[in-house]
């Protein structure tokens, strides 16, 4: 009977093993691969379709110094960090909203993810037409409304980050709202009505209760979404294509141009790894919270 | 065992679907049989080209070509940057996704040293009397060679000029108002300062009406747009080895180009590539521009222009004491150096049906740009595009230098299209501005 029970469980074991299979190998392919090829010709001095001579530690050196390099990583963290913010503030906001059982708020739930279904190429040029300045309708109604956009809000330098940042919310809020909205449905009733009996107010109840207990599910939230904004690219290339000046050059926009204009493929592997560091940095904090007493 | 089974018959669906595909795609490739008598049948080429106003009519040429010779060329349209990061991409990693490619005559260094381009001289050589080398104009052949090797065959010539709304400039109030404000008669300007004095003149913002507009954008736009004023002032990126993007010659052509942004052009110039600064212009937003021949003939398509019938064109001004610039420039054709020997061979007859006296005149009346002495004084041409003279006059004299043509010319480019926008949107001075390009560029080599 045991022997019976083993085979069957090793049966069981091999077939969840074939599952693993194709995730595993996608992984080793598309995601090991190019991550420790790109650690190794970040040692080397390649230009693309030149030959390859070994410098060590020579590229990381340069980027230490780097000032368009380092300005690009500031101004990616500018833009992460407004971004993000006011993503969670209105995912919150609209999570809480959609909150509730009835036909109207299941219907705008399907509603408020159309941005999110935008490839961002597509959402960055639809914004470029409405942020023309001097077609745009975004430019017209904010001029008619005798708002100060300068020349225009994507060739302002002061208001070139803005703009964008306004697009990257636009689009990823409503995944915002999902995670958000998934972790609301599944807080605890008693905690609330122990609450109200207990004389407490909406914002009581907001502060006190919602928020330590939709931790977790914030954090995740903020971890998907400050990954996925540290590696903005697409919505700024199409908008503003890294300008006025430097305004909103993001670090990924500078190791593209280091990368494929002037096709230093070896200080651009460098430069990435430095943006990838970057990034494994911001995770292990959100993912230290999380795992954290308090998360 | 279900599950076994699962996965065997999808991986079969799989492969009989991959199968399948590769059955199609060998079907395009060996293509339908056909008259024995044309020579390359079944052939496919693939062709990346600019996406310029002549890009569309290569279609044309295309399918013609293929009647004539059986041989496919396949035509892959695409914008500046993105055509340039595809091929040489393509170039550097020897893929050969491209055979035949549209060359910007800018880089012509880089593609000999890099060895990107096959060397058309002994092409060029063997078939001098067909495609009568000497009706080519000779500033076209010197633009698409580099080191005494022909990397690209002259395809497209463009004459940098000055477009101007002739309907203005000949108006009798217009001219009765600019005498009395500026003492002298309004007039294609001959020099720089006279380029101002217009430019302001005509720069009416209350009727959304601008003087001058050039490129913003930052990157190869900007940076294109202000070597041109950077020519009208006498200066040079790189001077006998040495690099002088600092020079006062430089920095007053910043100056001024500076001042185009400020206070002549529409407040969305400073982001302006080529199309939005055409498009300013063929909508009567701007009076003036710097530009390519090759955008005049829109100008008279009321389809695309509110300015048919008003644009006149003349040699651009330049400062006191800097000769006249007959700027030139355009695309020249090049062929993969990893371009099989077969595929290279028709390629080269394809480049040469495409710049054939008979193509270029159908051309030319589709937004063709010419190459060809023939071409530049066909009488039929000239009765439809009168300013063909003017164009004529350019090339005769064209210098296709004043951008340097070197092979570090696209680093050079980066640099300068970030310094010049970093100097127009003021987050840099202009001394800053060409301080800093001229450290990046001496940092290059």
């Amino acid at each position: 009977m045991y022997l019976f029970q083993q085979k069957s469980f090793d049966k069981k074991k091999r077939t969840l093993i074939y599952f693993l299979v194709p995730i595993t190998v996608y992984m080793l392919v598309f995601f090991l691969y190019p991550v420790l090829y790109n650690l190794f010709i970040g040692f080397f001095d390649l230009k693309l379709g030149g030959t390859a001579e070994f410098v060590g530690l020579d590229n990381y050196r340069k980027m230490a110094g780097d000032e368009q390099f380092l300005n690009s990583l500031i101004t990616t963290m500018v833009f992460v960090f407004c971004a993000v913010s006011v993503e969670l503030i209105f995912g919150l906001a609209i999570a809480g909203l959609l909150n509730s059982e009835n036909k109207k708020m299941e219907i705008l739930r399907t509603f408020i993810l159309i941005p999110t279904v935008f490839t961002p190429l597509v959402a960055g040029l639809v914004w470029k037409s409405l942020y023309h300045p001097d077609m745009g309708m975004v430019s017209y109604y904010l001029r008619a409304l005798g708002i100060n956009i300068g020349r225009g809000l994507i060739v302002e330098r002061h208001l070139a980050l803005l703009s964008v940042i306004i697009v990257d919310v636009w689009e990823w809020t409503p995944l915002m709202v999902i995670i958000l909205l998934a972790g609301l449905k599944s807080l605890p009733k008693n905690p609330y009505e122990a609450a109200m009996i207990d004389g407490a107010g909406a914002v009581q109840l907001f502060f006190r209760i919602t928020v330590p207990l939709l931790k977790p599910t914030l954090l995740v939230a903020l971890l998907i979404r400050s990954l996925d904004a540290l590696k903005v690219f697409d919505i700024i290339w199409v908008i503003t294509g890294g300008g006025p000046g430097t305004s909103t050059t993001v670090a990924n926009l500078r190791i593209y141009e280091v990368g494929m204009n002037q096709l230093q493929v070896g200080y651009a592997a460098a430069l990435s790894n430095g943006l990838l560091v970057v990034g494994i940095i911001v995770g292990l904090i959100f993912v230290k919270f999380i795992y954290s007493k308090e998360g | 065992m279900n599950i076994r089974k699962g996965l065997v018959l999808s991986l079969l669906v799989l492969f009989a679907g991959t199968g399948f595909l590769f059955a199609s795609g060998g079907q395009e490739e060996q293509a339908a049989p056909a008259a024995e008598s044309l020579p390359y049948e079944g052939k496919v080429l693939h062709f990346a080209v600019m996406a310029d106003q002549y890009a569309d009519y290569i279609k044309e040429i295309s399918s013609e070509f293929q009647a004539a010779t059986g041989a496919e060329v396949k035509v892959d349209i695409l914008g500046y940057v993105e055509l340039s990061q595809k091929i040489t991409q393509d170039y550097a990693t020897g893929s050969a996704d491209y055979d035949l490619a549209t060359v910007d005559i800018v880089w012509t260094g880089q593609f000999e040293q890099e060895g990107y381009t096959k060397d058309l001289s002994a092409w060029i050589e063997r078939d001098k009397e067909e495609i009568d080398y000497d009706d080519i104009v000779p500033v076209m052949w010197v633009m698409g060679g580099w080191n005494g090797k022909q990397i690209a065959y002259p395809m497209s010539g463009y004459a940098n000029s000055l477009i101007y709304r002739k309907d203005l400039f000949e108006d009798v109030d217009e001219k009765a108002a600019f005498k009395a404000e500026y003492g002298y008669e309004l007039s294609t300007p001959d020099t720089l300062d006279q380029l101002a004095d217009i430019a302001a003149f005509f720069t009416r913002k209350d009727e959304s009406m601008y003087g001058l507009v050039s490129n913003g954008a930052r990157g190869s736009a900007v940076a294109q747009d202000w070597m041109e004023y950077m020519r009208a002032f006498g200066g040079q990126i790189i001077q006998d080895g040495e690099v002088t993007i600092d020079s006062a010659e430089c920095k007053a052509a910043l100056e001024l180009f500076v001042q185009i942004f400020d206070d002549w052009a529409p407040s969305g110039a400073i982001g302006y590539w080529w199309d939005d600064r055409e498009t300013a212009y063929r909508t009567g937003q701007a009076m003036m521009q710097q530009s390519w021949s090759i955008a005049r003939s829109g100008y008279e398509n009321e389809e695309i222009s509110l300015v048919a019938g008003k644009t006149g064109m003349a040699i651009p001004p330049t400062a006191p004491g800097v000769d006249v610039g007959y700027g030139v420039g355009g695309w020249g054709v090049g062929i993969n150096a990893d371009s099989s020997e077969e595929n290279a061979e028709i390629a080269w007859e394809f480049i040469k049906f495409m710049t054939s006296k008979e193509v270029m005149k159908d051309w030319m009346m589709n937004d063709g740009a010419p190459i060809r002495y023939s071409t530049l004084k066909d009488p039929d041409l000239n009765a439809e595009m009168p300013w063909l003279s003017n164009i004529l006059n350019s090339f005769e004299n064209g210098d296709g230098d004043y951008r340097p043509r070197i092979p570090e010319y696209n680093e050079i480019q980066d640099i300068v299209g970030l310094r010049v926008n970093q100097a127009i949107t003021h987050e840099l001075t202009v001394d800053e501005a060409l301080a800093a390009a001229a450290e990046d560029i001496k940092a290059i080599f």
